[in-house]
């Protein structure tokens, strides 16, 4: 398992310590200025991070003279696009939003980031402070020593509760994985109109919520390099996440990511939701949920508590025709400076500096539950694990074959043992095939 | 060069673009998809060549066989609901030829909305928990449906929508058919006292069938390559039952960068496209009159 802030790793330590000698001897000849006139392309997802940054596009082409053209895609389309652009090599694109958790291993090996470190230690403006991004993230963004993007966030599946319901229940929140159940069934009883626990059901979404699971079961997806998604814990995982979806989860589960999530608690229709902490500027808008609703960690289980957490990268293509120029887009939309006015409007952020910014801060006590998501990105940063899908060259496809395993259970169309042990059939042949 | 010489250069020249613009556009990625078929394409992007194994390894892929299955079963209930559906509103427009134009419009406006704007639509319609359609079914007493997310239900389902798009192109066809159908066979009809069931199906269906055929040789283009719809709604799911061989070659090719086998499954249900238009090619001489 890939620990997020286990002890620095002594690399990514000779990272941060090699940028911070090369910032100081570059600081002073830095010109935002430098390309002024030329013109780059950024492929962004349509997700909070870009609607906010892209609120500042015009200030960013006030500093430098640099014009920024922005294809703007969903999450899916963005990446089947900029398939087509790498295959064919092209400098269509010079700025991309890539996860390194999911697809990082797959690009880097295909040679199709730009490594960032370079640029990072050599032509950083002085206060880009690259030393202060979250060393697990830096690591999590590195294959084999090249930096292949720079964070942007940190995120992970949280849970996202209804306290009046709970109260009104008389039913305390679960402590524990094995009683997540338990309490389902509870306020189901209780309030039968509403839908007691969602999270993702849809087959390439669900392994990011379902993974938490796993962890905390004490589950792995390999060992010994074989698919391990049948050993016990593997199994009680499975059986867990995907009954409870069939028992208390809202009708057409298995079509539901983060959107239709997201839409049925802010309308008040569901009691808990396991879903990321980068839609609580979705969830909370309008306010409803703002004054009624607790946000934690999913419960430890037998295996301890081992929350997912990653984070979007900004990253350079290694085709870019203008890389110098796209480079000073990134450190703009990374900097201290834009990353705390990000973090107001609900962007969790992944430098510890500007989670201590006073504004920050303040803009966190002004609501209970936005102390409480801060609190548990908090745990998510110390106790997390990237580990979404298989660590494999493959991992998108891992994805797929972990999603149909747990909606075969949750659909009943298979055992938990035939679910698995067909998971594992084609795991292992995608292993054999790296 | 003599006068036939100089006539030949000439007809060459000016046919040149349209045939370098053919060979550029739809020959060569054709052929580009035949050879990448045969092609092991790695996850970084490697190619070597790979014999038939794509084509293998499609026989064995159950998979391959359900996307087949699903992409054969959506087509027949879709074309047969199209069909059915589309006659029907045609045969209304031509006898109601009083109904105002804006309500001849908005029967036939669902196909000028672009699949994409349909699918959103009906994807927010039939959300079993906060959609409309649900809330109309309990409203009247009704059990709610889970609709694209029912395994049994999503190809149905998908095909209704496809039906309520398409069945005023499908009517339009027809319309036109029923427009050209010689008006003394009717005025034979009427004096030999025919009903007017019996003057619809033996007189202007079996008149109508060249018209109906041609109109099934339109939508089964697009309903064997059904995509935008699904990807909208289902992406494939739940549990792959809906996902089409169209779909199922995307996701090999843009998901999991399995190109070479995307080939081999793209080549494939090209050679289903065309078998089917052959066959529909020949009936439609068949029933020529």
């Amino acid at each position: 398992m890939r620990s997020m802030l286990k002890p620095l790793p002594a690399f990514a330590a000779a990272l941060l310590l090699s940028a911070s000698w090369g910032a100081v001897a570059k600081a002073q000849d830095f010109d935002w200025r430098a390309h002024e006139g030329e013109t780059i392309t950024f492929l962004a997802n349509n997700n909070p991070w870009a609607t906010a940054v892209l609120k500042y596009q015009d200030e960013f082409e006030e500093l430098t003279g640099i014009t920024l053209r922005v294809d703007t895609y969903q999450e899916q389309q963005m990446r089947q696009r900029l398939l087509t652009v790498m295959n064919a090599r092209s400098d269509e694109v010079d700025i991309f939003m890539t996860l390194p958790s999911r697809e990082g291993m797959q690009f880097a090996a295909a040679g199709w980031y730009k490594d960032l470190l370079p640029y990072a230690t050599e032509n950083a403006a002085p206060d880009y402070d690259f030393e202060g991004f979250s060393p697990a993230l830096v690591e999590a963004a590195t294959f084999d020593g090249v930096l292949t993007g720079v964070p942007l966030n940190i995120e992970g599946p949280l849970l996202y509760y209804r306290t009046d319901v709970f109260e009104e229940c008389g039913v305390n929140p679960p402590d524990n994985l094995s009683k997540i159940s338990e309490v389902a069934a509870q306020i189901k009883e209780c309030k039968p109109d509403m839908t007691a626990f969602a999270s993702r059901g849809l087959v390439p979404a669900l392994p990011y919520t379902f993974s938490n699971f796993l962890h905390n079961m004490g589950g792995s997806y390999m060992a010994d390099g074989k698919s391990n998604l049948c050993s016990e814990e593997g199994k009680k995982a499975i059986e867990l996440y995907a009954s409870l979806l069939k028992d208390y989860g809202p009708p057409g589960v298995v079509n539901y990511s983060f959107y239709q999530l997201t839409s049925l608690y802010r309308e008040g229709r569901s009691v808990m939701s396991f879903q990321s902490s980068n839609e609580f500027p979705a969830v909370m808008e309008g306010g409803a949920r703002l004054e009624d609703t607790a946000i934690v960690p999913l419960p430890p289980g037998d295996g301890g508590s081992h929350p997912t957490t990653i984070g979007w990268a900004l990253a350079i293509s290694q085709f870019s025709a203008n890389p110098d120029a796209a480079w000073y887009f990134v450190q703009w939309a990374s900097s201290p400076e834009m990353q705390s006015k990000l973090a107001l409007e609900g962007i969790a952020p992944p430098r510890n500096s500007v989670a201590s910014n006073p504004d920050y801060q303040a803009w966190l006590a002004e609501q209970p539950v936005r102390q409480q998501w801060q609190k548990a990105l908090e745990h998510l940063a110390d106790e997390g694990t990237s580990e979404v899908g298989y660590p494999i060259i493959q991992n998108p496809e891992s994805r797929e074959y972990i999603g149909q395993a747990v909606n075969a259970v949750l659909l009943g169309t298979s055992t938990v043992e035939e679910a698995c042990a067909a998971a594992d059939e084609q795991l292992n042949a995608l292993i054999a095939r790296e | 060069m003599d006068t036939s010489n100089s006539q030949k250069a000439q007809l060459a020249a000016l046919s040149a673009p349209s045939v370098i613009f053919t060979v550029v556009m739809i020959a060569f990625p054709f052929c580009y998809t035949i050879w990448i078929s045969f092609q092991a394409v790695s996850a970084t992007g490697m190619m070597r060549f790979d014999g038939v194994a794509n084509y293998v390894r499609m026989v064995k892929d159950g998979q391959f066989w359900n996307g087949l299955w699903i992409t054969i079963y959506l087509y027949v209930l879709s074309l047969t609901l199209q069909l059915v559906c589309g006659t029907a509103l045609a045969l209304l427009l031509f006898r109601a030829r009083r109904l105002p134009g804006f309500i001849r419009s908005l029967f036939i406006s669902p196909f000028m909305l672009p699949p994409v704007v349909a699918g959103m639509m009906w994807l927010i319609i039939l959300d079993p928990s906060l959609g409309a359609a649900n809330y109309i079914l309990t409203s009247l007493g009704l059990p709610p449906s889970n609709w694209l997310a029912s395994p049994a239900l999503v190809v149905p389902t998908l095909a209704l929508i496809d039906t309520w798009q398409w069945t005023p192109y499908v009517a339009l066809i027809v319309l036109g058919g029923l427009q050209s159908l010689p008006p003394s066979v009717y005025e034979a009809a009427e004096i030999d006292g025919a009903s007017r069931t019996k003057t619809l199906f033996r007189i202007t269906l079996p008149l109508l069938l060249p018209t109906l055929v041609t109109a099934m040789v339109l939508r089964s283009v697009d309903l064997l390559r059904f995509f935008d719809l699904i990807y909208i709604t289902t992406q494939g799911g739940p549990a792959n039952a809906s996902t089409t061989l169209n779909i199922y070659g995307f996701r090999m090719g843009f998901e999991f960068f399995q190109f070479g086998y995307a080939g081999a499954l793209m080549i494939t249900l090209s050679a289903l496209v065309l078998g089917v238009v052959l066959a529909l090619n020949r009936l439609r001489n068949a029933v020529a009159w």
